[in-house]
């Protein structure tokens, strides 16, 4: 999958967005890459909730 | 030409060629609680659908009524008028007693509408004011025979009284007698009231006699009045026997609902018998009246009809239960029952219908078809239907199934996560003993023991009740409890109960994510399976620590001038404000469970206009008109400085000490390099206590006390999130006292990603995770003159209640130790 064309997803409980084009700096998480790529042991870097708490946006 | 109204899309005949005019009358706030509900939830989308049905189920002509106390009736119709007119085919009649709300209506309405009603109750007042607004808009009307004196009860007065709204009408006015619709009215027989004996011969007598001295007039009757008080099932075979008489007398239209009248071919001789005896007051026992024998015989049967009528619709009650309970619709869920218990009895109905369709509806959630709010839904039909059926059950019957206690542990106020699994067990056939909050392992013991539970669920919202639950193992232990227990909440982890609370206690102990999990357990442990919960590094896996990577703290940031020092209170905060904080994904997706699951984009943006946002909408509205909402502040500037991992705060003459984390891996932060050393200089930090007062958590009591579960989990969800949004407003009222609030975030997820200068920590948040901090903070702020206090468990009260450290300088953001 390539980065533009990924979609982003949200927390639902804190309402983080995660947008692969910037990745997550705060968890080391390089641009380009995708909500589904992300490792298991990724959580929410606002509010450490994991990665079944995100809702892909529309 | 023949009489006839009309819609924007189609013209309906007055006159039908077979039957009566059928009027739906589901859309009146009045006669339908349904429709009342969504009226009140401001969902006009879901109104449209009750309005949609009636059409499909037959109806010529659409009653719509939306006069109810409390409501602006004039916007509530503009609206629904609007919406209706476009949307469904069948003409309107614009129901309402306010001749300016139905001159408003009939001119927006593209069509001719009918205008139910006009009456002589106030001498004649009202009627000179419609009847021209009939006129110019060419619509039909009801004309109720309601004098001066009342309800016209006889033949000679309910045609006396149409006569003189005819000459009204008619000759002041120049009406049409076809644009005339007379009701002649109906009171019940059903009641046993002695004086109404006679009130269907009166009522079909003037129908007669209107016809006949009124030439080219209407009449219209609300039909179902005539069995008020009767049971269900023989209600609907009255109504359809004396319709079909009102027909024969000429009865042009009825208000009923089309979906339940019987042709008279399904109705068997010997019941048509009775409602006729009923109808026309045929003595034929000189010991019984009419009404005994029709009452007696439909104690005894379950008409034919009844099942005939469910198979004509290819269901039968019993899948009609199960149906309402899984869609979560209260709609005539008694007569549903009260047809079901002629034939199985009260547990019947219990474990062979509504338990399967309350799993069935665990089973969809647990796929994702369908979210929290519609379980909770589904629960509240499932309770009121069980609170139904329990008059019916003998006592014996409620012995075999399995029984749960659950409480709050010990320092602990936090009941929504309790109660949320009470009403998942309960409602899925468990008897569940709910002992309340803050309860000693002692108690728990005691009550295990007197009541005989097979399980015990404890529940707690913070880590300091997680280590309660840790350090009253051995309790349970010792006292020989000898039950599983099942643990939940949202501070504990798998990990911590299989290391922490699972040594302790040697019968099973069961982590529970939600309250599902805790119906999978009780399930698991039926059927002998229930499993001790492990955790293994290996599957499981240790979570990522969040917070910026490549950071050198810059020790020479300026230290802004506090306002004060010391601590102050605020109490009179205005809410209104508050709400543009509210965190609007948090609150639906998080909080309330409206998440997108399986539904495509266009579907949920539906949902969350059609059905969610109406209802935020109206909790805003009631927060501010119910005063529900009374934001307070307790919170102060302090001289500090840091030594190491401990910052010291000043208070006067008190030093306070706050030692924190430091993280073990780089950049190693702990939040004192965000302050000054005293070589330094030293520095400044805030504190602040805010809630938004008791009232909306008495509010949500009550909700649940009335077994309201959706609207229960809604109010608490939004309770906490504008309490939450109260933090965020607070925050930013302190940076600007600071005056460094100058790079403010423009929407909320500026918000969201801290894009202002500095930080707040909540404590029990990774960065300052001890608690115990409360007790410094309370002694600088004294947040008990907002009425806030602190449990032994650390816990603030009431519930909404947030509490934080104030970092200013930039650099500080969350971070994870
Ligand atoms: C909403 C929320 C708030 C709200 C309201 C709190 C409340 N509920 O009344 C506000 C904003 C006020 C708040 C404040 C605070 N919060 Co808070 N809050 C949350 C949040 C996001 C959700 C809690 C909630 O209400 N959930 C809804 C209910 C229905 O869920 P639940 O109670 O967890 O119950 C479900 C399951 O856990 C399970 N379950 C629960 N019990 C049981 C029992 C059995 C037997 C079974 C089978 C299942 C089961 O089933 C339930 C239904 O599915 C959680 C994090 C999270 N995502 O869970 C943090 C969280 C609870 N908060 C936390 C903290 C630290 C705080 C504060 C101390 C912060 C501060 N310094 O101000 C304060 C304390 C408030 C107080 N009054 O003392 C921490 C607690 C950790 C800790 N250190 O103790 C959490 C875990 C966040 C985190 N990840 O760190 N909070
Ligand atoms: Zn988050």
């Amino acid at each position: 999958m390539n980065a533009t064309t990924a979609k982003k997803y949200i927390c639902v409980n804190c309402g983080y967005i995660y947008d692969p084009e910037l990745g997550d700096p705060m968890n080391n998480i390089p641009p380009g890459t995708a909500f589904e790529s992300l490792p298991k042991e990724w959580v929410c870097p606002i509010c450490y909730a994991m990665q079944d708490m995100f809702d892909p946006l529309s | 030409m023949k009489p006839s109204v009309a819609s924007l899309y189609q013209a309906v005949e007055l006159k039908q060629d077979v039957g009566p005019l059928l009027v739906g009358e589901r859309t009146n706030a009045n006669g339908s609680k349904k429709f009342r509900d969504r009226l009140l939830e401001n969902d006009y989308q879901a109104c449209l659908a009750i309005g949609q049905e009636q059409e499909a189920s037959g109806a010529h002509v659409l009653d719509l009524c939306a006069a109810y106390a409390g409501r602006d009736e004039l916007a509530d119709m503009l609206e629904l008028v609007r919406l209706f007119s476009s949307s469904i085919k069948i003409p309107l009649m614009i129901d309402s007693t306010t001749p300016a709300c139905i001159g408003e209506c009939l001119k927006i309405y593209p069509g001719r509408a009918i205008v139910n009603s006009i009456n002589l109750e106030d001498g004649g007042v009202n009627i000179r004011k419609v009847c021209p607004m009939l006129k110019t808009y060419g619509a039909a009307v009801v004309a109720l025979t309601i004098n001066a004196r009342g309800m016209a009860m006889t033949a000679d007065d309910k045609v006396a009284t149409a006569r003189e709204i005819y000459d009204i009408a008619v000759g002041e006015f120049g009406l049409r007698p076809q644009d005339l619709m007379f009701d002649a009215l109906t009171f019940t027989i059903g009641a046993g009231d002695e004086t109404l004996r006679d009130a269907a011969v009166q009522t079909l007598n003037a129908i007669k006699r209107i016809k006949a001295e009124m030439p080219g007039v209407m009449t219209i009757l609300g039909v179902s009045n005539i069995s008020f008080g009767l049971a269900p099932h023989s209600r609907k075979v009255l109504n359809s026997v004396f319709l079909h008489e009102a027909v024969q007398a000429g009865l042009d239209a009825a208000i009923i609902d089309a979906g339940k009248v019987l042709p008279l071919s399904k109705i068997s001789p010997e019941d048509l018998e009775l409602s006729l005896d009923l109808l026309y007051d045929r003595v034929k026992d000189p010991l019984k009246s009419p009404l005994m024998r029709f009452i007696e015989h439909y104690q005894a049967h379950v008409p034919e009809t009844a099942a005939d009528e469910a198979a004509t619709r290819a269901r039968r009650p019993e899948q009609i239960m199960f149906d309402l309970i899984v869609d979560g619709d209260k709609d005539g869920f008694e007569d549903t029952l009260s047809i079901l218990l002629q034939r199985r009895s009260a547990l019947a109905i219990i474990n062979d219908i509504l338990v399967p369709a309350m799993r069935h509806v665990g089973e969809l959630f647990g796929r994702g078809d369908i979210l929290l709010p519609f379980v909770l839904k589904s629960a509240e039909v499932m309770k009121l239907s069980v609170t139904y059926l329990e008059p019916h059950m003998e006592k014996v019957e409620a012995a075999h199934v399995t029984k749960i206690l659950l409480a709050t542990v010990q320092g602990d106020v936090h009941d929504i996560g309790k109660n949320l699994v009470d009403i998942i067990l309960s409602n899925n056939g468990y008897k569940v003993y709910n002992i309340g909050i803050k309860m000693p392992a002692e108690t728990i013991i005691e009550k295990a023991r007197e009541l005989k539970v097979d399980l015990v669920g404890l529940s707690g919202l913070l880590v300091k009740s997680a280590i309660v639950m840790k350090e009253s193992m051995p309790l349970y232990q010792e006292a020989g409890l000898g039950v599983p227990i099942l643990l939940g909440g949202a501070a504990l982890t798998p990990k911590f109960v299989a290391q922490e609370c699972v040594p302790g206690y040697n019968h099973p102990v069961v982590y529970c994510s939600d309250a599902f999990a805790g119906l999978k357990a009780v399930r698991d442990f039926e059927a002998g399976t229930l499993k001790t919960t492990t955790w293994d590094l290996q599957v499981q896996g240790e979570k990522l620590k969040p917070g910026l990577k490549n950071i050198e703290v810059v020790r020479t940031h300026p230290v802004p001038q506090p306002p004060f020092l010391g601590s102050r209170v605020v109490t009179d905060i205005d809410p209104t404000p508050l709400f543009s904080y509210i965190n609007e994904q948090a609150l639906f997706r998080g909080r309330w469970g409206y998440r997108r699951a399986k539904q495509t984009a266009e579907a949920y943006d539906q949902l969350i206009a059609n059905e969610v946002r109406p209802l935020y909408a109206e909790f805003k509205r009631r927060a501010i008109q119910d005063g529900l909402v009374r934001p307070q502040a307790a919170y102060g500037y302090f001289r500090c400085h840091s030594e190491g991992d401990v910052l010291h705060v000043q208070d006067g003459d008190a030093t306070h000490l706050f030692p924190f984390p430091r993280q073990a891996e780089p950049p190693h932060l702990c939040i004192t390099d965000f302050f000054r050393t005293p070589a330094e200089g030293g520095d400044i930090v805030a504190f602040f206590v805010v809630t938004i007062g008791p009232e909306i958590d008495k509010a949500t009591h009550a909700l649940y006390d009335a077994n309201k579960y959706h609207d229960y989990l809604m109010l608490h969800g939004f309770s906490v999130e504008l309490t939450d949004a109260f933090a965020e407003y607070w925050h930013q009222v302190m940076r600007r006292e600071l005056g460094i609030g100058g790079a403010e975030p423009e929407n909320l997820t500026g918000f969201v990603n801290q894009a202002y200068q500095g930080s707040r920590y909540g404590f029990g948040y990774p960065a300052c995770p001890d608690l115990d901090a409360h007790k410094a903070v309370f002694a600088m702020l004294k947040p008990e003159r907002i009425g806030v206090t602190l449990t032994d468990g650390m816990e603030m009260v009431p519930e909404q209640t947030t509490s934080a450290i104030v970092a200013h300088h930039p650099q500080a953001k969350y971070f994870a130790v």
